[in-house]
């Protein structure tokens, strides 16, 4: 196993800070009904919070798809990464992330399973890189996006307060107001 | 394998006077060591070198009386197991960064710029340090003694020479470079007998430390074969690193009010206060009682009374290269490590400000059996970045290449801190990944034929 994995090397293309990784798998002959249920399963009701609750865990995905085609004989899993795909597979062996992962490519050939050592080169060896990535957020991580969005929200709703109102008005604040970082501020603020 | 529990009080299952003692027993406080590189020339001339350093080489944890401990310890590279003739279907056993070299590592682990390869020391990097011979005792007498016989044995085997020495040593003030206290934190890993130095951390996996033992994964770690060879062995990363002492005393001077605040922004960035003290037990001023008590030192997790960080900034160094409990992404207890700090060179003389000249930093050692889990892992994701904090970009304060455009973030009521323009204050000077075999496994390499 160590020796494949020397001629295995990381792909999948790149838009600044992220990765995408798109890995086609096939699907285990007699297991498509199986497969489409978990799928189904996976985004109804409670499964879906689970997978919002995997999502915030893992911290890194910005988005995912599980697509089964070719006649139900073959299988797509596309996402795109902070960093690289591979980075915190060992972490998520353990956790929920890992049990999704394992309830769907189970129906798959050859998986050895999300905490087996042999995992990354079997992801390796179904991956094709993308021969277009881009991004319309290059430099944004999934960390900084919803840390964007936390601020903003409060920015926002600091502006509906009369007392933010009074304190522009205030001259005591003029100091403030006059600097270019606080204009740059309440020019998001006028639209 | 016998169930062994060994002298030294290890679990059930662990055999523990098979494991080198370099692996496992923390520096001796205050401590005396050395360094040595050495070239094989010719792989009868290695093994035989070997066979004569065998005898010299510890195993197992330290004898009932800590204050009086030395160990010699030896480990190879992948270079260096190549050369005394180790086949070649055992070496591609061996894990990836092993296999590659630091070196080959370089841009995955951050060591560019001032740090790269082409600036290393030689014989780092060059594919010529094959064996390294370490020794650390408490004192120059116990550890010239230690290694007598190695040093007969370096000089005297033609066919094997030494390339690289690196004396290291305890600074006066017993700190290191930087004026802060080194050698504290410990993990507690599972069955050893040797308790960790966090009582409130769960035991990890001794198969985290050590190969032909179950890991955290809940497997077992990928071994070298054969079995022979990697049981009881495990991944060591050596690392000379350069410290700017006076360029981080002149950034903390020219960005803070006064002494005292020079004093907090330091301990900030390190997470504990000269003396050793964590800012998480003791936020405001140091607290060398604290420091000096080996129950209450590293007594302490992050998430009940430090989440956002107020007291330890979870940018601070010892926060990010050991999370404890704290959230960050992904699961702290998969990347945890065993480390020896030493000091080489001579301290910078209290109150100086301007670079003198002098080569001072430290050896580190990091001992794991997952090289790119645990120690590339920490450095790449860790160290060089801050994206599992929240923080993109920020690199460690302390072990950031920051090349004068880092930025670092430390929690304050009502707004945070943040620095910006931070300069390097370390550049390494080279590194090698080595292994570390057990006992049986140096005998099996001594006595390959032909
Ligand atoms: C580059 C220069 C470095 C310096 C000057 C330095 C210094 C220190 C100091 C003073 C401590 C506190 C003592 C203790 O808790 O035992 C410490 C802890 C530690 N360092 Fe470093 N270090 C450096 C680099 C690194 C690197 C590159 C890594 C890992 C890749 C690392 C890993 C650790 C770990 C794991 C701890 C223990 C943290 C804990 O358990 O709370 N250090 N270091």
């Amino acid at each position: 196993m160590a020796a494949t994995s020397a001629q295995l090397e990381r792909k999948g293309a790149k838009d600044g800070v992220c990765t995408e990784f798109t890995v086609f798998a096939k699907i285990k002959a007699g297991h498509a009904e199986a497969l489409r249920e978990v799928l189904a399963e996976l985004t109804a009701g409670a499964a879906d919070m689970s997978a919002r609750a995997a999502l915030r865990e893992i911290g890194t995905l910005h988005d995912a798809r599980h697509v089964m085609f070719d006649n139900d004989t073959r299988f797509m899993f596309a996402s795109v990464f902070d960093g690289t795909w591979d980075t915190y597979i060992d972490d998520f062996g353990k956790t929920v992330v890992g049990e999704r992962f394992d309830m769907v490519f189970r129906h798959c050939e050859g998986f050895p399973g999300i905490a087996d050592p042999g995992i990354k080169d079997w992801f390796l060896e179904r991956q094709a890189p993308a021969g277009v990535f881009v991004s319309s957020y290059p430099d944004l991580t999934v960390q900084q996006i919803w840390k964007d969005q936390r601020v903003n929200e409060a920015f926002q709703e600091v502006l509906d307060t009369p007392e933010f109102r009074e304190a522009l008005d205030n001259p005591a604040n003029a100091a403030l107001k006059a600097t270019p970082a606080f204009q740059k501020l309440m020019k998001e603020a006028q639209a | 394998m016998t169930a062994a529990t060994g002298l030294s009080g290890a679990g059930v299952g662990i055999e523990i006077d098979d494991i080198q003692s370099g692996a496992l027993r923390p520096r001796p406080v205050p401590y005396e060591g050395e360094f040595n590189f050495l070239r094989v020339d010719d792989r009868h001339a290695g093994r035989a070198l070997l066979r004569r350093l065998i005898p010299t080489i510890g195993g197992g944890l330290a004898g009932p009386d800590p204050s009086r401990d030395a160990w010699v310890a030896v480990a190879f590279t992948y270079q260096g197991l190549r050369a005394l003739g180790v086949p070649q279907e055992s070496l591609d056993s061996f894990s990836r960064p092993f296999r590659e070299g630091m070196a080959a590592r370089a841009d995955q682990i951050g060591d560019v710029g001032e740090s790269a390869p082409a600036n290393w020391e030689p014989p780092f990097g060059t594919g010529e340090v094959h064996i390294a011979v370490s020794a650390l005792s408490t004192d120059a007498a116990r550890l010239a003694k230690a290694l007598e016989r190695a040093r007969v044995a370096f000089h005297e085997t033609p066919g094997v020479e030494l390339i690289w020495q690196q004396e290291v040593r305890q600074l006066p003030t017993g700190r290191t470079t930087f004026g802060f206290r080194d050698g504290i934190s410990h993990p507690n890993i599972e069955g050893l007998g040797l308790p960790g130095s966090n009582p409130r951390e769960a035991p990890i996996k001794a198969g985290e430390f050590i190969l032909g033992y179950p890991c955290e994964t809940g497997g077992l770690p990928p071994m070298p074969s054969p079995d022979v060879l990697g049981r009881n062995g495990t991944y060591v990363a050596v690392r000379k690193i350069h410290t700017k002492a006076a360029a981080w005393r002149r950034y903390l001077r020219a960005n803070t009010s006064g002494a005292e605040d020079e004093a907090l922004l330091a301990a900030k960035m390190v997470g504990r206060w000269p003396s050793g003290a964590p800012l998480t037990l003791t936020p405001e001023h140091d607290d060398p009682e604290l420091a000096a008590d080996p129950h209450r030192n590293n007594d302490f997790l992050y998430r009940e009374n430090d989440e956002q960080g107020l007291r330890c900034p979870a940018g601070a160094h010892i926060r990010r290269v050991n999370p404890r409990d704290a959230a960050i992404i992904g699961d702290a207890r998969m990347h945890r490590l065993i480390r020896r700090g030493t000091t080489y060179g001579p301290p910078l003389p209290e109150g100086v400000l301007e670079d003198d000249g002098a080569d001072r930093g430290l050896v580190g050692v990091f001992i794991g059996a997952h090289l790119e889990r645990q120690f590339e892992f920490i450095k790449a994701e860790w160290v060089n970045d801050g994206n599992f904090i929240g923080y993109p970009g920020e690199q460690d304060p302390v072990a950031g290449h920051h090349n004068g455009t880092g930025s670092v973030t430390i929690p304050e009521k009502p707004v945070r801190r943040r620095l910006r323009n931070l300069p390097s204050f370390v550049a390494t000077r080279g590194g090698e990944y080595c292994f570390l075999p057990g006992l049986r496994a140096l005998r099996w390499i001594a006595e390959l034929q032909d």
